[in-house]
Parts: C-alpha cells; sequence; structure tokens
C-alpha cells in the first residue's frame, strides 16, 4: 500500500516541477538599468521595449531608471549587493570601472556573428573596445563638442563668422563681452561637467590628444597645455565669461547662451533640442571648435551605450535585447531623440542629419583638422577626477584662490599615479 | 566539633534576593535593549569600525585595518578645515534665525487674532515640502535668468549687478541658510507656541499689576518659563542643522571651490564619489564625538534651569 501512496507523491511532484521550470521558460525576466533620465526619454527606451516584447512574449523586462544625479551610487550599491542588472545603460565615464573590475561580458565573440556589426563606424568599434581592448559595451550614440554661436550679437559686435582658430576665440568673446548689458562673450562650465572643455582646450593649445607618453606620465603639464588652461582661466578673469558661470552645469550653460545672456557656447547636439526650441534658427549656427596653433582642434567625444554584466543570468537573451536596441533603425530613431550622432555608417544622409545646425558636426568628422579627443575613461578613479577634483580645484582658480599651474600640477599628479596603476594590470 | 548547618529556608523566598532585585528591571527591559542593540549600537559600531579600516570600494581588494591612518589624513586635509569651519557658519548662521524668527512667530500666534488657525496651519507649510524640492526652488529663486532674487538684492544694494549669489563664494552659503531658515522656523513657532501656551495667564496679571512692562514681562515671566524647552530645541536643531547637507547638496553641490561644504556634504563627497568609506567614516566619527560633546554640554545647561 505504501509505493502507490509514494509513487502519487513523487509523480505530483515532479509534475509541479515540470510546471514550474516550463513557467520559468515561458518568462525570461530581464532587468534594465537606464541612469540617463528623463520622463520623455524613459517613455521612449518602453515604446522600443513594448516593440522588443510583440516580438518575444516568453520575455519580461523590467526597466530601473536611476536619475543621473545618483545614478553612479545607486548602480554601484545594487552591484556591491550582488543584483546585477542584465542591460545596463554604460556611459563612457564608467565602462573603465566595470571593464577593469572584471565585471562586464565581453561581446566579442556576438559582435562577430551579429549582422549589424559590418556597417558600424570604425570608431563606434573603437569606443565599444576603448576599455582594455574587448568590446564591452554597444555604443548608442556620440557626443561630439562644437561651437554654438548667436548671430544676432555677433552682428551687435561687428562680427560676421564664428571663430575659426583659438586667438580670434579670445578676441571675438572680448568684443563680445564689450557690448555691455550683462552680456559675454563665452558660456563657461565652472560646475559640473566642466572638464571635457579644460581637457579640449589644453589639447588644442598643446597640439596632441594624448594624455599620456608611454610611461604613464601625465602630458598635462607640457607648456603648450598648461597655455590651455590658462586660456579659459584669462576667459574668466577678465570677465569675457559670466561671473555667474564659474558654478555653471549644463542646464546653465545652455540657458545662458539662448538667452543671449552669452554669444558662444562649445557644446555636444544634445544641447541642440533646448536650443532649438528656444530660439529662431537663424539666429544661431553651429560651427567646428576653433583650432589651435598646430592648425588641428581636439573636441572631446563622448558616448553612451548598452552593456550586459558578466554576472548576469540571461546572457544570450541579454544580447538579443542589446542588439534590437542597437539594430540600424532603433539606433536612428533613439540618437534622434537623445540628440546624439548616429552609430552607423552613412547616417548622416538622413533627412533630419541634413538641417544646417548639424554642419559642424559633420565638418569636424569628415575633416583631418579635428581629431576627436577621448577621455581617459579607462582609469578607475576617472570618475572622482572628473565630477569633483576638476570642479573644486579648477573653481579655486578661476575665482583667483589658487594659479594655474599648481591646479595642472596636481591633476597631472592625479592621472600619472591613475596611469600607472592600470598600466601596472595590463602586464 | 560539628559545624551546624542550618537548613534552607524551605519557603519561595529568592535564592539571591539582592541579586534578583537587581536584575529584575533589566530582564524587563531587554527585549527593548536588544532591540537599541540590534537596530542602533550595532550599525553604529560597523560605522566606527569603518574609520579604521581602509574601504575604498575603487580598490576592493586592498582592505584592511589602518589604526588611526584615517584620522592622520583628515587632520593634515585643508578642505576637511575649510568643512568644519563652513559647519560652524552654516550651523550658528541658520540657528540663530531660525530660532529668532520662529520665537517672533511663536509669539505673533499666541495672541488672539482673526483667522489665526489658518496662519497656524500655513506656517506648516515649509516643513511639508520636501527638502530636495525646497533646494530646487530656492536655487531657480536665485537664478537671475528665471529668479527673482537676484534683481530684488541688486535693489537692496546688497550685490552691485543681479548675478547668481550661488556662484559667489563669499556669499553662497547664504542661499542654502535662507532656504534652511524658510524651512526650519515652523519647527521653533510651533514648539515655542505650544510651551508659550503653557505658562499661566494669571502671571502675567499678577506682573501687570505690579507695573511690569511688555519687555519686564517677556524677560521675567516669559523667558524663564521657555528656557527648558529652548534649551531642547536648540540642541535638537543644531545637531539637525549640522548634519543636514540635503540643501547644500541640491542648491550649490559644496561650490564654488568648495566654499559651501559643510563636514556632512564633504562626508557625502568622500564616501559617494571618491569611494572612500574609510575616511569618510573617520570623519563622521569626528561629527559624533562634536555633536555628542555638544548635547552633553546643552542637557547639562537644561538641567541648571530646571532647578
Amino acid at each position: 500500500m505504501r509505493y502507490p501512496k509514494r509513487h502519487a507523491l513523487l509523480s505530483a511532484l515532479a509534475l509541479s516541477v515540470s510546471l514550474f521550470s516550463c513557467a520559468g521558460f515561458a518568462a525570461t525576466k530581464l532587468t534594465l538599468v537606464e541612469v540617463i533620465t528623463s520622463p520623455a526619454r524613459t517613455e521612449m527606451l518602453q515604446k522600443m521595449l513594448t516593440a522588443y516584447k510583440a516580438q518575444h512574449p516568453d520575455v519580461e523586462i523590467e526597466v530601473v531608471s536611476l536619475p543621473w544625479g545618483q545614478a553612479f551610487e545607486k548602480l554601484g550599491t545594487m552591484i556591491q549587493s550582488g543584483q546585477y542588472p542584465d542591460v545596463v545603460e554604460m556611459p563612457d565615464t564608467w565602462q573603465g570601472l566595470y571593464a577593469s573590475n572584471g565585471m562586464l561580458a565581453d561581446l566579442e565573440p556576438r559582435l562577430k556573428s551579429w549582422s549589424g556589426t559590418p556597417d558600424l563606424t570604425d570608431k563606434t568599434l573603437t569606443m565599444a573596445r576603448s576599455s582594455g581592448g574587448t568590446a564591452t559595451m554597444i555604443p548608442y550614440g556620440f557626443y561630439l563638442r562644437a561651437m554654438f554661436w548667436n548671430k544676432k550679437i555677433f552682428q551687435q559686435a561687428g562680427l560676421t563668422d564664428a571663430p575659426k582658430t583659438m586667438d580670434e576665440f579670445m578676441a571675438d568673446a572680448k568684443k563680445i563681452s564689450g557690448l555691455g548689458n550683462g552680456i559675454s562673450g563665452y558660456c563657461l562650465r565652472g560646475g559640473v561637467g566642466g572638464t571635457n572643455a579644460w581637457m579640449m582646450f589644453m589639447a588644442a593649445m598643446n597640439g596632441s590628444p594624448d594624455f599620456f607618453d608611454k610611461d604613464g606620465n601625465s602630458t598635462l603639464t607640457h607648456p603648450g597645455a598648461m597655455k590651455g588652461a590658462q586660456f579659459l582661466v584669462d576667459m574668466y578673469q577678465k570677465g569675457y565669461a559670466p561671473k555667474d558661470s564659474v558654478n555653471w552645469g549644463f542646464n546653465e550653460i545652455v540657458s545662458g547662451f539662448y538667452s543671449g545672456k552669452c554669444a558662444m557656447l562649445d557644446q555636444d547636439p544634445d544641447a541642440l533640442i533646448a536650443i532649438k526650441n528656444s530660439m529662431n534658427p537663424d539666429d544661431f549656427s553651429v560651427a567646428p571648435m576653433p583650432l589651435g596653433p598646430n592648425g588641428k582642434a581636439y573636441p572631446t567625444i563622448g558616448y553612451t551605450g548598452w552593456s550586459m554584466f558578466k554576472q548576469g543570468k540571461n546572457q544570450d537573451q541579454s544580447w538579443d535585447l542589446i542588439s534590437f536596441l542597437s539594430n540600424k533603425e532603433n539606433n536612428l530613431t533613439w540618437s534622434k531623440f537623445v540628440g546624439t550622432l548616429p552609430i552607423y555608417k552613412g547616417a548622416e544622409q538622413d533627412a533630419y542629419y541634413h538641417a544646417p545646425q548639424f554642419a559642424g558636426w559633420f565638418a569636424e568628422l569628415n575633416s583631418p583638422d579635428y581629431i576627436p579627443l577621448t577621455m581617459p575613461t579607462h582609469l578607475k578613479g576617472w570618475g572622482y577626477f572628473n565630477s569633483v577634483i576638476v570642479k573644486d580645484s579648477s573653481q579655486e582658480t578661476l575665482l583667483g584662490q589658487n594659479d594655474t599651474e599648481s591646479m595642472v600640477k596636481d591633476w597631472a599628479k592625479y592621472l600619472t599615479k591613475e596611469q600607472k596603476a592600470w598600466l601596472a594590470t595590463q602586464k | 566539633m560539628m559545624l551546624e548547618v542550618s537548613p534552607p529556608d524551605t519557603a519561595a523566598a529568592p535564592r539571591f534576593p539582592r541579586l534578583r532585585a537587581l536584575l529584575e528591571p533589566w530582564v524587563y527591559l531587554s527585549p527593548t535593549m536588544v532591540l537599541i542593540g540590534l537596530f542602533i549600537f550595532v550599525p553604529m559600531a560597523i560605522g566606527i569600525s569603518y574609520a579604521f579600516q581602509n574601504i575604498q570600494l575603487l580598490n576592493p581588494f586592498d582592505t584592511g585595518w589602518v589604526g588611526l591612518d584615517n584620522f592622520r589624513t583628515m587632520f593634515d586635509d585643508r578642505h576637511f578645515y575649510a568643512a568644519l569651519r563652513h559647519t560652524f557658519n552654516w550651523t550658528a548662521t541658520s540657528l540663530i534665525l531660525q530660532f529668532a524668527l520662529g520665537l517672533g512667530l511663536a509669539l505673533l500666534l499666541n495672541r488672539e487674532f482673526p483667522g489665526r488657525r489658518w496662519v497656524q496651519a500655513l506656517v506648516f507649510l515649509p516643513w511639508a515640502v520636501p527638502a530636495f524640492l525646497s533646494g530646487l526652488t530656492w536655487a531657480w529663486l536665485f537664478n537671475p535668468v528665471i529668479g527673482v532674487l537676484p534683481y530684488w538684492l541688486t535693489d537692496l544694494h546688497i550685490i552691485s549687478e543681479p548675478y547668481n549669489i550661488l556662484s559667489d563664494p563669499t556669499l553662497a552659503l547664504y542661499g542654502p541658510v535662507l532656504a534652511n531658515v524658510w524651512f526650519g522656523i515652523p519647527f521653533f513657532a510651533i514648539t515655542l507656541l505650544a510651551a508659550l501656551q503653557s505658562i499661566p495667564k494669571d502671571l502675567y496679571e499678577a506682573a501687570a499689576m505690579d507695573g511690569a512692562s511688555g519687555w519686564q514681562q517677556f524677560c521675567k515671566v516669559t523667558l524663564p518659563f521657555l528656557a527648558p524647552m529652548i534649551a531642547i530645541t536648540v540642541m535638537l536643531r543644531t545637531i539637525w542643522i549640522a548634519n543636514f547637507a540635503d540643501l547644500i547638496v541640491v542648491m550649490t553641490d559644496g561650490g564654488p571651490a568648495n566654499s559651501t561644504s559643510i563636514l556632512s556634504s564633504f562626508i557625502f563627497t568622500t564616501a559617494y564619489r571618491k569611494l572612500d568609506f574609510g575616511y569618510a567614516s573617520a570623519m563622521a566619527v569626528f561629527l559624533l564625538v562634536l555633536m555628542t560633546l555638544y548635547a552633553l554640554v546643552l542637557l547639562r545647561i537644561r538641567h541648571q534651569l530646571l532647578k
């Protein structure tokens, strides 16, 4: 009598196990963390995910939206506590940290077999592999710096065109600031996110996009680079940038530009969204960055993309989602929406990117005189350098509490130490 | 010779009456003590232990006990001293203004006037707004592109032209201070109003009959009655303000050039941007000791006042 009972029990158990495993198979649950958020952006992402889910009814996607201001800490805390998201929106500034800690999945084998790979631009693949040479993310677009200029104010100051060299840039800023009425030449970003401008102007005056020599010593202390830093300090201290701008972040520089408080702004295509909404398109234009003494400029290039964690449980499904978000059609929709330059060859042929405002960026992309400057984001300490060290010490210098030379020396010391530590891990 | 051993007391009397009497209250208290220990002291002890360790999230494999190294770094760090100075400035200015205005408001609300209930309810408003939101709102008010404050400050000849004082290292701290004063007045107004209403009215009648002026009544009747309440509210508020970095982080992020970074915002930056939890904990322990000493002094003063 006991055997049949046990048999029944076992069958019930087997049945429930198979039912549960079927259910598990039927619904793969993916977690996607987005870190640069706005309600409109999240809505756009959800729209794309809905299209994905329509094709994959067996996949559930949970979107975790972290507001940018706290995203770094929150994602860090999630990972510390072992909650690895499957797919994560990865900014270039964090790629180095996560990739060098060995947390990001190697995408090389997947890129080999993906149909989209041959159409990606070389720059896209370079950025994907920028940490340690192995692809750890698929960028979804580029943020390339170019110079917005206010045609109306230029006209008032008797100027006809955007500055082409650094000298012209300083001279134009001086002329415009002379107009009075609280109008300044340059919308300086002295607060959060100002690092790019410092590095860009230092590279332009130094005539090199390299941050380090082959031994890992920082090149920021080279006399040319030092001149570049002094260039920005002079711009502020001589009153060619608004007094407030020592603390300006993205929103302030963009609103400073469209409200006519300052006439020149170096920014990425994403600033165009707000500026287009608030200014007459005939009143402003976007020119390539001014050239340095060696006839070259080094506009910074930034990118963000999709990565997956090694520890994620659903590797194949995660890649499938990333390749869907990154396919030609979706990437173009997303790039236009978030204001980046797309990752595929020939995307500038699209009608949207034909608008005259984009000419400055494509001129930079197509001329050998403009060499995109990539930040050394492979350094573990880059995030802190970028968001705290540069901000605090450059503000001290702009306000005259410190001198340019010791500021740059401090930066060089920090970066040299970081680079040497990184080089040691590469041997 | 035989030893005489008296038989044990057979009654239900306890074996060790003194010990039992001593232990009994502790047994009753034990659930509370276990809970307090678990949820307050254990995390605190762990936090304090971080101060003596090297815990940098960017170098997760380079951890270990470092003794007083973090404290040595702290006492060599000019940013720490600047933050300490700003903490005193921020706390004292905010506290004095909050207290003076809160007391004034409480005295006004202690009188009968039409619509007093409505006013009383309105006074609570700043308290109901999340700190993050009030920080953002105040930051916008100080922005000359969209806010009005720079124009008012110019009209009052406090600044020479309408610019954002949050970008001026000498004035920036007063932006968050103003927001904090707005935010903190209700606390003093409500608590002091409650204390005012508990003062017997006949004391004022007696004082008036003796010919005391309004000011004398305030000094000789109101203040002595309010003193213990003032001591306790001032103590609580000081600790809250000194630890309250939300408005500063939202409005200035410690800038420009660290001119508004206070100890708690500096601790936040060190822990969550530099990811150096060891050093951040060392500063947190310093702040904890400072606040504990301050609380002890104020509790002593309150004790004297109650005598």
